[in-house]
């Protein structure tokens, strides 16, 4: 074995401790943890197979998964149903992201307590730990976006949706997708919060929770559908601002997500759909106080997860 | 920084660690207080179970302590969590932790940058460390592909890459070989050396490794310090007592004829230099015994017992007491017994040592003079 001479990067040299070190990099350091945590998420998420063979995977489930709605919405409306076509394949290529970005996120605290067992050495390590969670999730949100695309392609290629490039509104798209991205992060977090406290039967909250949030949030049914207090629940939710400005933006003439006749929304705010600038502070709104709970609950969720020594419990121990 | 300018390694009062458990809490740690100065390699020596883990869980700041305070490098525990991760780093030993999918120089360059290196200071420290463990030949091989040995050479590698001011090692050798843990314990006393103010705390259960390694020792059980010292001094403790092993060409009666002489404290049966048993069912009937006498003038009384008994002495020398002996000494069993159970609300001190050598009471943690 050769000799270790040192500190090969500190200021003081070689034959001191640098005192620098304890003050840190900031915002440079953040990025590297966070660009190496996106490359350890993929790297995990992805590295199990051959690319087209992960590729096929990645895609098959959402477009199928459209696709079985689009069927079923067809056959019990007929004419009605493919009215909602577009309405359908949007909310169903959407939620594949959702469901990808909430469960990338918890998935990473149980991946790398239970499995890799290398959670308490990203713990202990001076990157923030949220962060560190955060980019191991993008992985897995990269593909779910990935997926949400080619869905959406898919619907408008074969199933011919009326999507013009041209009337499409931009800024409201732009909008809708860094907020909706966020809420997604945010529930993310939270998620991540609660599979800290739990043990390794804790895999399908996640994809609960998703579940949960897809019957409220207007993913292929508008809300004015559901009884008044669960569509205040569905308001109160970023994911439904989202999921309203992207079909908004998208598709400016099909059924409003929020709005309708005698709708939760109709009777708060006296006009039968929201405006495009509605959504917009809706989202930013409600996504900010998601975001606010979050911060708050994973926290906590640390803080006593450290009392408790949960950090490096696994099934096992 | 120099030496002189820099604050204790560890410092740490009364510190208490309470696991939530059914039926009844468990106290894992009960009143420890510890010093460690900068620059020293210190060892936790203690049986399974007796909270050397949960003591380095708390200094790494991956656990929080019911009770009490510590700091390392002056950093508080709790409060500088973020100060103690960038100047310090843990490696723990045992376990078969890893991104198998990831190859060797990936998952130390993805930790490089978890510690904040430049990327090509990371690659190049991530190439340097692994010749420094003699990783070389698996450097692109999967971690999932290495082996036990591998692993933790790896794991070394990954403590070492932010080069910290203290190095935890937590039973650091178990479950390698004897190469292996050799090479291990001579890549960390390496790497301490270099650096004057470069600490490292060892917790360990082979008696031999923190005899080999420690400046200090403190012995631990049942969550509490016994005692601190160097190995030289922990040794001490035990001296009191002359220790001789004796081997005869026959001993009619076995060695419990010996134990009735005066200054004869336990006279028992050993095993035989050339490791057979004793005595043979073969023609010889050589016997081999531990003496503990009260001093050493009780030896005249034994030899001349030995002559009457027409026993010829083969061989015979002075044992020093070994670091079990003082564990056996402080806690009244070998470290390979278990500790009796007592409920947490019933928590005794450990099994106090004979008044005459330690006065009445508890074991009270005691740092040996030097």
């Amino acid at each position: 074995m050769s000799t270790l001479s040192g500190s090969r990067w500190g200021a003081a040299g070689p034959s001191t401790l640098d005192p620098e070190r304890v003050r840190g990099g900031g915002l440079g350091d953040a990025l590297r943890a966070y660009l190496a945590a996106v490359r350890l998420g993929w790297a995990t998420e992805a590295n199990w197979t051959d690319p087209f063979l992960f590729f096929i995977y990645s895609v098959a489930k959402p477009v199928s998964a459209a696709l079985i709605l689009v069927v079923m919405v067809e056959i019990v409306g007929g004419e009605a149903g493919r009215a909602f076509r577009g309405y359908v394949v949007t909310g169903s290529a959407l939620w594949s992201f959702v469901i990808a970005g909430i469960s990338g996120l918890a998935w990473s605290v149980l991946d790398d307590r239970e499995r890799y067992r290398m959670l308490r050495y990203l713990y202990v390590s001076p990157a923030s730990f949220a962060l560190l969670l955060v980019g191991r999730g993008t992985a897995r949100l990269t593909v779910g976006a990935m997926g949400a695309l080619i869905t959406l392609a898919v619907g408008v290629v074969v199933l011919g949706l009326p999507l013009d490039p041209g009337r499409v509104d931009w800024p409201l798209l732009g909008v809708a997708m860094v907020g909706g991205l966020v809420a997604i992060v945010v529930i993310g977090i939270l998620m991540a919060a609660v599979c800290l406290q739990t043990r390794q039967d804790s895999w399908s909250y996640p994809e609960a929770v998703a579940g949960s949030l897809f019957l409220v949030s207007g993913a292929v049914f508008p809300l004015a559908v559901l009884p008044q207090a669960v569509q205040l629940v569905g308001l109160a939710t970023p994911l439904t601002w989202w999921l309203a400005g992207v079909r908004l933006a998208l598709f400016p003439d099909g059924p409003s997500v929020v709005g309708g006749e005698g709708s939760a929304w109709a009777l708060l705010s006296g006009s039968t759909a929201p405006t495009s600038v509605d959504i917009a502070l809706a989202l930013l709104t409600t996504g900010a106080l998601a975001t606010l709970a979050a911060a708050a609950v994973f926290r906590w969720s640390e803080h006593r997860a450290r009392e408790r020594g949960l950090i490096d419990q696994t099934s096992g121990s | 920084m120099t030496l002189a300018e820099l604050p204790a390694a560890i410092e740490a009062r009364g510190i208490r660690r309470i696991y939530a458990a059914r039926p009844t809490p468990v106290v894992a740690l009960d009143g420890i207080d510890l010093d460690v100065p900068a620059g020293e390699f210190f060892g936790l020596l203690g049986p399974n179970g007796a909270g050397k883990t949960t003591l380095i869980k708390i200094l790494t700041t991956l656990l929080g302590p019911s009770e009490g305070w510590a700091r390392v490098f002056g950093f508080d525990v709790v409060r500088q969590a973020k100060q103690i991760r960038r100047i310090m780093n843990m490696v723990a030993g045992g376990e078969q932790s890893g991104y198998g999918i990831l190859t060797v120089r990936e998952q130390l360059w993805m930790f490089s940058q978890f510690y904040g290196l430049p990327g090509r200071d990371g690659w190049r420290r991530v190439d340097e460390l692994i010749e420094l463990v003699g990783l070389e030949e698996q450097r692109n091989q999967r971690v999932s592909t290495l082996s036990t040995g591998q692993r933790q050479k790896l794991n070394v590698a990954r403590g070492l890459l932010n080069d910290p001011w203290i190095l935890f090692l937590d039973e650091p050798t178990l479950g390698l070989d004897v190469s292996a843990a050799r090479a291990l314990r001579a890549l960390v006393v390496e790497w301490q050396r270099a650096v004057p103010g470069r600490t490292i705390l060892l917790t360990t259960h082979y008696m031999a490794e923190a005899d080999e390694l420690c400046d200090r020792i403190a012995i631990v059980d049942r969550g509490r310090i016994l005692a601190i010292g160097s190995p030289a001094e922990l040794r001490r403790l035990v001296r009191r007592e002359s220790i001789f092993r004796l081997e005869v060409d026959h001993l009619d009666g076995g060695p419990a004829v010996l134990a009735g002489l005066p200054g004869v404290v336990t006279a028992t049966a050993a095993a035989r230099d050339d490791g057979t048993a004793m005595p043979g069912a073969d023609a010889d009937q050589r016997v081999a015994v531990n003496l503990v006498l009260a001093d050493d003038a009780a030896l005249a009384g034994v030899v001349g017992a030995l002559g009457q008994l027409g026993s010829r002495i083969l061989a015979l020398r002075k044992a020093e007491p070994t670091l079990e002996d003082v564990f056996v000494e402080l806690v009244g069993r070998g470290f390979d017994e278990e500790a009796v159970d007592h409920p947490p609300d019933e928590v005794e001190p450990a099994p106090a040592v004979p008044p005459s050598a330690h006065g009445p009471g508890a074991p009270e943690a005691r740092e040996v003079a030097r």
